[in-house]
């Protein structure tokens, strides 16, 4: 699935469908979504003061792992040292969180920038368990990210709102009354419509 | 009456912009602000028909722009539903930020509930501090179904002009209450620079320009008993402690008055004393009140034929 093949935002009026639009893309490149979202169906109905959107991920990201962005190699041996060098920088708060965690402050120590070495007890055991150990789940903020698109997409007063993420099947729907079951429905509905292909 | 003064805004550089100011003086004119920015400066000020191409040649020794600026001397309302980033920075400010080339000094003001269909309301408060302006300019949305049926409630209690801005092309007369409506400046999520979004921007600056035109004319027929600029004039003289006053425009002018950044209790004794001409003082010709904007004073003329005097 390309990013973004679909892109469908629907109103009785077709003008203020393509002003949506508009507004939909500038959110979605502003959050950097545009790369997550393979299928996107919004149907906005201001007469009922409902927003409803489908949404269909391109496949799930794969989780981060220390591998993907840095090399671990052993560094001093005599003081029982893993050297780990940054490749990208973007993921060192989540990486030192993570061998804090697991062996304490004081033998994680940071040289500059990009090199961490860490005091181990072992350093062939654990040189293989820091290359594996998983950093970073793209999933988690995925969802926070998508939630937060579609309450900056939605009109404001709606704000009773719906939304379900199951696999890669994201569904919002919004509105300023009482949500009716008909409307998630046809969330279901808008959903099964882009699906496939 | 004073010469007919005509409003125009000179951007130029700082160096020697003081002979500017001493010529507007020596010609009788006003000027109602002057905003530094490193080496350039901009003058809104107000001259005297007559003298016109007097300020326009010196303008020209100093390589410096001049140019008619029909909103100066105006204060706008920008309402915007909420402060929410639905509805703000983009096209509210862009909006407020147009209105000010043009020379309008402008609030943005966004309401506590304004947002939706159903729930949108405003507050009295808000209200008031609305009805303080010359004009409120509301900056709605996309949809031609909640600009024409649910938000003009907003307007309730609104006793100044209004104006609209909305992303659908309407009618004026669409829209119940609205005294102008302006399209294709709706809800968008980047900021308007293409030619045509910059091109409803200087189109919606000319038909405040209009409105404005017509409040004078109105204002013209029963003129007031003294100008704002004036006014403006005697407190800048008579009230040194404004020179000390770092908000931006401490002295903002209105159609029918001015806004004095200085705290009411503390000021607004001097303010109504104010001696303007031969034993007429300033409360003799205008209302002083307690300004819903932070704690300044608001002066609001009264007409001639209200006092009796024209000064």
């Amino acid at each position: 699935m390309e990013p973004l093949e679909i892109f469908k935002v629907k109103t009785k009026i077709p003008e203020e469908a393509e002003a949506y639009r508009s507004i939909l893309s500038d959110v979605i490149s502003d959050l950097g979504v545009a790369n997550s979202i393979g299928r996107i169906y919004v149907i906005i109905t201001p007469e009922d003061s409902l927003f409803q959107m489908a949404v269909i991920l391109r496949g799930s990201p794969p989780l981060i792992k220390t591998s993907d962005f840095a090399d671990v190699s052993v560094g001093a041996v005599i003081r029982n040292e893993i050297q780990i060098v940054l490749r990208d920088e973007k993921y060192l708060p989540d990486l030192l969180e993570k061998l804090w965690a697991k062996y304490g402050r004081g033998k994680v120590i940071q040289r500059d920038r990009k090199t961490i070495d860490v005091v181990v007890e072992n350093i062939d055991a654990e040189i293989g368990s820091i290359k594996e150990m998983p950093i970073f789940d793209p999933k988690r903020t995925l969802l926070s990210k998508l939630v937060e698109m579609a309450i900056r997409g939605a009109p404001e007063g709606f704000r009773v709102r719906y939304h379900s993420l199951n696999g890669n099947e994201f569904i919002f729907v919004a509105s300023e009354d009482a949500m009716k079951p008909e409307w998630v429905q046809q969330g279901h509905q808008m959903l099964e419509s882009i699906k496939g292909g | 009456m004073a010469a007919v003064l005509e409003p125009y805004i000179y951007e130029g550089g700082i160096h020697r912009h003081t002979l500017i100011l001493e010529l507007l003086e020596d010609l009788g004119g006003y000027l109602i602000q002057k905003t530094p920015a490193a080496t350039e400066v901009t003058l809104v000020m107000l001259v005297p028909r007559d003298d016109v191409h007097l300020i326009e040649q010196l303008a020209k020794d100093l390589l410096g722009k001049i140019s008619k600026a029909a909103l100066t001397g105006t204060e706008i309302a920008v309402v915007s539903p909420t402060l929410a980033s639905h509805h703000l920075p983009h096209s509210a400010c862009d909006i407020a930020e147009f209105l000010r080339r043009g020379g309008a000094n402008t609030t943005m003001i966004g309401l506590a509930r304004g947002m939706g269909r159903r729930v949108a309301l405003s507050a009295d408060y808000e209200r008031r501090l609305i009805n303080e302006h010359d004009i409120a300019l509301f900056s709605f949305g996309t949809f031609q179904d909640c600009i024409i049926n649910k938000k003009p409630k907003l307007f309730e209690g609104i006793k100044i002009p209004i104006v609209v801005t909305g992303g659908p092309d309407l009618k004026t007369e669409e829209i119940p209450g609205a005294d102008m409506y302006i399209g294709n400046i709706g809800r968008v999520a980047h900021r308007l620079r293409h030619s045509d979004e910059l091109g409803g921007l200087d189109l919606m600056s000319e038909k405040v320009g209009i409105i404005v035109e017509k409040m004078r004319e109105d204002i013209a027929r029963d003129p007031l008993a003294v100008l704002p600029a004036r006014v403006m004039k005697e407190v800048q003289e008579q009230i040194p402690e404004i020179e000390s006053v770092y908000t931006p425009a401490p002295l903002t002018l209105q159609l029918d008055g001015l806004r004095i950044k200085l705290p009411y209790p503390d000021f607004h004794k001097r303010v109504e004393d104010m001696e303007l001409q031969d034993n007429i003082r300033l409360k003799d010709v205008a209302t002083i009140s307690l300004s819903k904007m932070k704690n300044y004073i608001l002066v609001k003329v009264k007409r001639r034929s209200e006092v009796g005097i024209e000064i």
